[in-house]
């Protein structure tokens, strides 16, 4: 199989051709927890780093989304909203068995309805195209919900109606779709690996003594920890409209990466990369799932290629639930042993990921290394492949499983040792990355604790607020933490334009999820030239128009593109500046730029930037700003802590969250407003993650339960809880001289291990599965008492 | 058929069972009423029939007829270069982040302060409950829904 269709270095790329010793070198960027190496040029300056003193006056302040007029008054245009002459709709066909052989696909009445214009399938394809783990249209069927064919008609009613006609007959075989029966003897081969492993599998990861700690340890604790299966449901789905031009292919996609995407359909069309435009303009959330082209991506450029007409290809929600991507589950047994004081001894994991049919190996195991300072960590992690949809990335990759896992494991530690969570916690915080033996650019986790615990009022005697025994209701109170790599990297590029009104442009090639990356890079840009927020456009989302920059993954946009976009404002400011002073007659290192006005600093003359534009004439001042490389053998991480309080009814098992309160370290923060949401966000998919979140598959027929936005529950309004989320100020200046670091993952990691830790709290009773549903509570209540008892059996199919 | 749209009357030319959400996004090209679940479950399609809020995806255009439907394209005042205070509320309480959700959230809370000019917060989250949010903006919805029923009271208010 194609290892990591969705990510991973560029196909062609081989950083070793490029000797040392040259302006091009090599750099290490971590992308979702894995390192790669990249070429980059060295920066032609670099400027000075915005340490803790440096007095900005726009990057830091809270103003509001640049797009925030386009976004409410309904003028923001997403994919779907996209119309071009001539166009029309494109609908999948999809598999309704999870294991088989197409026998018969007729597409002959679907045709035959009038306004239905085109279908495609296998032996329409010009060769053959990976997606979703798969290939394209495969006849061979190896998940429910597999694209087999695309209908094209004159609306999009049409087209789906049009794919309901289509008549596909199969040969069903038995399908896989747990890890247990995918890996037992006899299990049928799903893609051809042994015992239905993915190759290389199982990673077996060790530091120290595993084994000698454990002998060593004065407590040992051992758990079983269940995550399930989750599901993005950005509120929009996938969706590409495709256009032709002669041999030239334009894409409207709803996408993280638009030069991903485009490689991607370039090497499907075998055109060159330049062949193929992407545009991205507004983007209705993505959260890892729409990291590339898809099966709708490719269906709508072939069918438009074919009918000589614009073709929009947007999946409907049961296609966007069940075929772009998942968190696959996880089983993780824990073993954690401690001296008596609470320093750790031993970490060992033991985890098992039904990944789907594709995806790649990003498994619960990296957060075992890195989260606390323990000698002797040992990791074992098997993946195998099942008849259900791939997986992808999803918001903090394996990390978010793995808290699960080692959080709750550091809980029952605690009350082995009849010590405070956090103290326990405290005393095991990690000062360097053990496992690759460096520094860390900067750290401030222990002040999260802190600040964290004193805004949260975490009890310094566990006393049970509201533990009323007549009402039923239990309150309980828990924490955990966070780490994830949030560096970014190069290679990442910017231009800033200074237009002849005297308004600059910022153009780069990166994408805006609803994250805010527009805004941020808006100030960036104003702060460092010189400007109003208001004279500075932000232009982002083009492959054509705008330069490079890599997908909006890995909370990297922000580390990765604010340093080119703060150089390239400063390149321009440079020309400006010696514009300004040889038309005032003086010399450019006396003025600076504020405003959008060149001052001679300390007062005195000043000219406006659109009286400069004016002297200039056509003169165009153009700034170039690269992402130089990564500070060598460090480690780049944001951290984080967040406590949560609930309530949990005894009698029903329903839990509500009450509070959460999140303090995080991601070094400085651009736009606090935007930050915090970005926050907010993670804990509520989080809780949605703790609480209700669950892909169910029928483990028969491997057929997806609750594709609907009805039954795959993600949490409304009502299950909000009261939230205090804030950063830890400081700027890390070893990251890169913004001194930001990346914030948008690491929210959602802590964040179902704190409700569990709490609602273990309340219940006086381990929970060691997700989601909550009142059952699991019950049966966590009724398996006794904090005894070390486990769960047995499984209720599901859909977990491992 | 015959639909008056944001104060607007439009002839269109719809099938019977083609819905208002349909008829809104293809015909009119009102394209800030969004397609997300198309079975009334997430909210994102909500908009306004006689100050009511429906789910356009399970309306049938054809009963519109007659009632004056609003979408997010109509909310602030017809003719001016301002934005309704709940608009302004969402700006300033960063209540979009993808932005995907909000047209049917505003809108849902238009209804809500219509009929509720002064909510407390739990009303506020019960009238926004049809309304999902991937992003997680709920607790900045509450925030502005508030301020934005704030500014409409002061409004109603002066003289």
């Amino acid at each position: 199989m194609p290892h990591n269709p969705s990510r991973g270095p560029r196909p062609g790329h081989d950083p070793s051709a490029v000797p040392a010793g040259g302006r091009f070198v090599t750099t290490t960027v971590e992308v979702e927890g894995r390192e790669e190496t990249k070429v980059v040029e060295l920066p032609d300056f670099e400027p000075e780093p915005w340490g803790d003193d440096a007095s900005l006056t726009i990057v830091g302040q809270r103003v509001p989304r640049v797009d925030a007029v386009e976004k409410v008054t309904g003028r923001a245009r997403y994919t779907a909203d996209i119309v071009r002459p001539r166009q029309v709709y494109a609908a999948i066909v999809r598999a309704t068995i999870a294991r088989g052989r197409v026998t018969r696909l007729d597409t002959a009445p679907a045709l035959a309805i009038p306004g239905v214009l085109d279908a495609v399938s296998a032996p329409d394809l010009p060769r053959p195209i990976g997606a979703g783990g798969v290939k394209l249209f495969d006849t061979t069927v190896r998940y429910a919900g597999q694209p087999l064919a695309a209908v094209c008609a004159d609306s999009e009613t049409l087209a789906h109606r049009a794919a309901r006609a289509v008549i596909v007959e199969y040969e069903t075989e038995p399908c896989v779709v747990t890890f247990h029966d995918a890996t037992a003897p006899g299990a049928p081969a799903i893609r051809g690996t042994p015992g239905n492993l993915v190759r290389g599998s199982p990673h077996i990861a060790e530091r120290g003594d595993a084994e000698r700690g454990l002998r060593e340890a004065d407590v040992v604790v051992t758990g079983e920890y269940r995550t399930p299966v989750a599901l993005h449901t950005a509120l929009e789905p996938h969706g590409a409209l495709a256009e032709w031009d002669g041999d030239r292919l334009t894409v409207w996609e709803s996408t993280q990466g638009i030069f991903r995407t485009r490689d991607q359909l370039a090497t499907a069309f075998a055109l060159p990369h330049t062949g193929v435009r992407v545009i991205k303009e507004y983007m209705g959330g993505g959260f890892g799932a729409k990291n590339g082209a898809g099966a709708h991506s490719y269906a709508a450029a072939l069918l438009a290629r074919r009918l000589g007409r614009p073709v929009r290809c947007v999946n409907d929600r049961g296609g966007e639930q069940t075929d772009t991507g998942n968190r696959p589950a996880t089983v993780q047994r824990v073993s954690l042993g401690a001296a008596r004081d609470g320093r750790l001894t031993a970490i060992v994991l033991e985890a098992e990921i039904p990944l789907g049919i594709g995806g790649w190996d990003g498994g619960p195991a990296a957060i075992y290394h890195e989260m606390y300072a323990c000698p002797n960590v040992r990791t074992r992690e098997t993946f195998a492949y099942v008849n259900a949809g791939a997986m992808s990335a999803f918001r903090a990759p394996g990390h978010c499983e793995g808290a699960f896992g080692l959080e709750r494991a550091m809980d029952e530690l605690a009350r082995a040792l009849a010590m405070d969570p956090l103290e326990l916690r405290l005393r095991n915080v990690a000062e360097r990355d053990q496992q690759k033996d460096r520094p860390y650019s900067a750290n401030h986790l222990r002040e999260c604790y802190a600040l964290g615990a004193e805004r949260f009022g975490w009890p310094t005697r566990r006393q049970r607020g509201g533990s009323d025994d007549a009402s039923m209701l239990r309150r309980g109170y828990g924490v955990a933490a966070q780490v994830w790599g949030t560096g970014g990297g190069p290679p990442a590029y910017a231009i800033v334009k200074l237009e002849s009104d005297g308004t600059a442009t910022v153009l780069c090639g990166t994408q805006d999820l609803g994250t805010g990356a527009r805004t941020v890079f808006a100030q960036i840009a104003a702060e460092a030239l010189g400007a109003r927020l208001a004279d500075v456009r932000v232009i982002i989302g083009d492959t054509e128009r705008t330069p490079y920059t890599g997908n909006s993954w890995g909370s990297m946009t922000t580390p990765s593109v604010g340093p080119a976009v703060r150089m390239a404002a400063e390149d321009a400011r440079r020309s400006l500046l010696a514009a300004a002073a040889q038309i005032m007659g003086t010399e450019a290192r006396l003025l600076e730029a504020r405003d959008s006005v060149v001052r001679v600093t300390g007062g005195g003359a000043e000219l406006a930037f659109a009286k400069i534009a004016d002297a200039l004439g056509d003169v165009m001042i153009l700034g170039r700003g690269t992402r130089g490389p990564n500070p060598e053998h460090t480690a780049i991480m944001t951290f984080g802590v967040q406590f949560a309080e609930v309530e949990v009814d005894i009698e029903t098992g329903v839990v509500r969250v009450i509070r959460i309160v999140a303090a995080h370290d991601a070094g400085r923060i651009i736009n606090p407003t935007l930050a915090e949401s970005q926050l907010e966000g993670g804990i509520l998919q989080g809780l949605g993650y703790a609480l209700f979140e669950e892909r169910v598959l029928d483990r028969s027929s491997g057929v997806v339960l609750n594709p609907t936005m009805h039954d795959y529950k993600i949490p409304t309004i009502r299950d909000t809880p009261f939230i205090d989320a804030f950063f830890v100020p400081s700027s890390d200046t070893v990251a890169n001289h913004t001194g930001a670091r990346g914030l948008a993952e690491p929210p959602i990691i802590p964040t179902a291990p704190a409700i569990a830790n709490a609602v273990a709290d309340a219940l006086g009773a381990e929970v060691r599965e997700i989601p909550l549903t009142p059952w699991r509570v019950l049966r966590a209540r009724d398996a006794g008492r904090m005894t070390g008892t486990r769960d047995e059996g499984r209720g599901t199919s859909n977990s491992a | 058929m015959q639909l008056t749209v944001n104060g607007r009357v439009h002839r269109v030319r719809a099938e019977q069972h083609a819905t208002l959400l349909e008829v809104l996004r293809s015909d009119l090209e009102l394209t800030g009423t969004k397609l997300v679940c198309d079975r009334g479950e997430c909210g994102a399609c909500t908009v306004l029939l006689d100050s009511v809020p429906v789910y356009a995806c399970l309306t049938l255009a054809a009963a519109c007829e007659g009632q004056a439907i609003t979408t997010i394209e109509g909310l602030a005042p017809a003719g001016s270069a301002s934005l309704h205070p709940l608009q302004e509320a969402f700006i300033r309480h960063d209540a979009a982040q993808c932005g995907f959700c909000t047209p049917g959230q505003l809108l849902a809370a238009a209804a809500l302060l219509e009929r509720l000019p002064d909510p407390t917060d739990d009303e506020i989250r019960t009238g926004m409950s049809g309304n999902l949010c991937r992003c997680g903006t709920y607790p900045r919805i509450v925030l502005a829904v508030r301020s934005a029923a704030r500014v409409l009271r002061e409004r109603a208010h002066a003289p």
